[in-house]
């Protein structure tokens, strides 16, 4: 990879919040790569500030130092430019499914027609046609969350960033969106930030993993999945998948024993 | 796909519905047995009936138990009397009129207090700093009973029309100003910070979540306001007023003319129940989303 590829660069980011004794840092000089059209995972162990670096990659927390790179061009953070998806679907309640994948368009300032359009063929392409006009509390989970991945992707993002999307779901559905999700960024042509805490889903979805360390955390390690298979299920099956499953875990499991002593 | 359809109807798998959860509507519906009686009845038509037949009742052993001399008419009214007034105090027009300025009144105080309240509470989400600094202010202000100002509100407002729509004013507006900050409180911070990530403003996010996500608490405050402004046109209309409900009750129980006291507090009671359910309708016009079927749902 040459340096002219690197979307978006982290460089010793750093910050901490104020806690009963103190500050409590939580990310130590925190510094990695994204790659154009890359699918990056961050894994760590849990509460190691997963969600911070997330938040701070979608310019919702300022860090307190280090910089950030997009293109090039430095930037304290990405709003307008990424496509942002949590555990919950994060869909209003009082929209309806046509409403709701329209948000971002409407954010946008694009004109209304122009945008019902999209908005009709995006659900079609997905399989939503006929629920436009439901409300989220008539959908089941694998629909809404479906719904929510429409909503971040027709907003045309440069970075997508999850944020454990799928796991609330069962595994099939999770399985089923998993693979709408590589189908569209194959598709679309977009980069991909996935934070989780499921290894194999790591490993299944991406091009490169990200393991953090505790907290304070830094990037301990940074591995390339080397899985030819573009699809969830064909990943899984990859005589490979187990070696890169087993490596990430170990690495995992190392710092609990160290967290334990 | 066949995991992306709407949940299931319990009526998809009646066997293995009946065979696993008996609680189901539909299957307890078909089975006789003790309570089938209430399910039968269980229908508007047949709620009205029961409802009706229960207040036919009630004014019918207040009439027996006063003719046979169980109760003194004097001190307790009777029904027929009640029936007397009301309709004479209907065919004269004194009636409707005592009606339409407590209504309007009520009505005017509950918008003036409801909306002023409500803005100001919605717009404390702004500023935690303000929130915070009046936080006090508030809680202070609305520790005083409301309607021991009703005395100074007269001396400020006058005996007539605009005193009685002030009290309900001051009645309303705090708790207005109540629920609807601590609503705006309330609304998902996801949800903001979803559109914060979109790039949109803090009056973009004001109009986009707060406003919406408030919506429900709001006019479920609306229920307990239009109460409140009814007292405070009321309450004014007892202290000093010439027309009004309050009027009109506070005038004939001095009098010891129990008949028309009762006729006033039947008319309020009609009054306040109509209002609640006008509340009902605007809430199902505006809120359809909280509308939603409840048809898949277990019945406990």
């Amino acid at each position: 990879m040459t340096a002219s590829s690197v979307q978006l660069r982290l460089d010793s980011i750093r910050k901490s919040f104020p806690g009963k004794g103190g500050s409590v840092p939580v990310l130590d000089g925190l510094s990695f790569d994204i790659f154009e059209r890359d699918f990056v995972s961050i894994i760590g162990p849990s509460g190691c500030g997963k969600t911070t670096v997330f938040n701070v990659i979608a310019g919702l927390l300022e860090p307190d130092s280090g910089t950030m790179t997009f293109r090039g061009e430095v930037v304290s953070g990405l709003q307008g430019r990424v496509g942002y998806m949590m555990q919950k679907d994060l869909l209003f309640p009082w929209r309806t499914v046509l409403q709701n994948v329209m948000l971002g368009l409407e954010m946008k300032g694009v004109d209304r027609a122009q945008a019902l359009d999209t908005a009709r063929e995006y659900l079609s392409t997905f399989g939503l046609s006929g629920f436009e006009n439901a409300y989220p509390k008539m959908l089941s989970g694998g629909m809404r969350q479906r719904t929510a991945l429409i909503r971040t992707l027709i907003m045309d993002p440069d970075i997508l960033l999850l944020d454990e999307p799928f796991s609330a779901l069962d595994y099939q559905t999770r399985l089923y969106l998993e693979g709408v999700l590589l189908d569209a960024v194959e598709t679309f042509h977009k980069t991909v930030v996935l934070v989780t805490h499921d290894i194999d889903e790591a490993v299944a979805l991406s091009k490169r993993v990200v393991v953090l360390g505790n907290r304070p955390t830094t990037v301990k390690s940074v591995h390339e999945i080397g899985l030819d298979a573009r699809s969830p299920i064909g990943a899984r099956s990859d005589p490979r998948f187990s070696d890169y499953f087993q490596t990430l875990c170990g690495e995992l499991e190392i710092q609990t024993r160290q967290r334990a002593a | 796909m066949a995991t992306q359809t709407l949940k299931s109807s319990p009526t998809l798998k009646p066997a293995t519905a009946t065979a696993t959860r008996p609680a189901r509507a539909t299957s307890a519906r078909s089975r006789p047995g003790p309570g089938s009686l209430a399910r039968a009845a269980d229908t508007t038509l047949g709620r009205a009936v029961i409802q009706l037949l229960a207040v036919a009742a009630f004014f019918l052993a207040w009439e027996v138990a006063v003719r046979a001399g169980w109760l003194t008419e004097f001190l307790v009214g009777a029904p027929s009397g009640i029936g007397r007034v009301f309709l004479a105090s209907l065919l004269d027009g004194s009636l409707p009129v005592d009606t339409w300025y407590t209504v309007i009144e009520a009505i005017i105080g509950f918008l003036i207090g409801t909306l002023l309240g409500s803005v100001a509470g919605l717009g404390l989400w702004y500023s935690a700093f303000v929130a915070r600094l009046v936080e006090p202010f508030i809680v202070a202000i609305n520790s005083v009973p409301k309607i021991a100002l009703a005395p100074i509100v007269i001396l400020w407002f006058g005996t007539g029309f605009v005193s009685k729509v002030a009290l309900a004013v001051s009645l309303t507006a705090l708790v207005a100003l109540i629920a609807a900050y601590q609503a705006a409180r309330d609304a998902d911070p996801d949800l903001q910070a979803l559109l914060a990530s979109m790039g949109a403003s803090k009056n973009r996010i004001f109009k986009s979540v707060i406003v919406p996500s408030t919506l429900p608490a709001i006019i479920g405050m609306f229920r307990i306001n239009i109460g409140f402004a009814l007292v405070g046109a009321v309450v004014g209309e007892f202290i000093s007023s010439q027309r009004g409900l309050g009027h009109l009750i506070y005038a004939a129980s001095s009098l010891y003319d129990l008949n028309t006291v009762w006729v006033g507090l039947f008319v309020l009671m009609f009054v306040g129940f109509l209002l609640y359910h006008v509340i009902d309708f605007a809430e199902r016009r505006i809120l359809p989303w909280r509308q939603v079927t409840t048809a898949g749902q277990v019945q406990v």
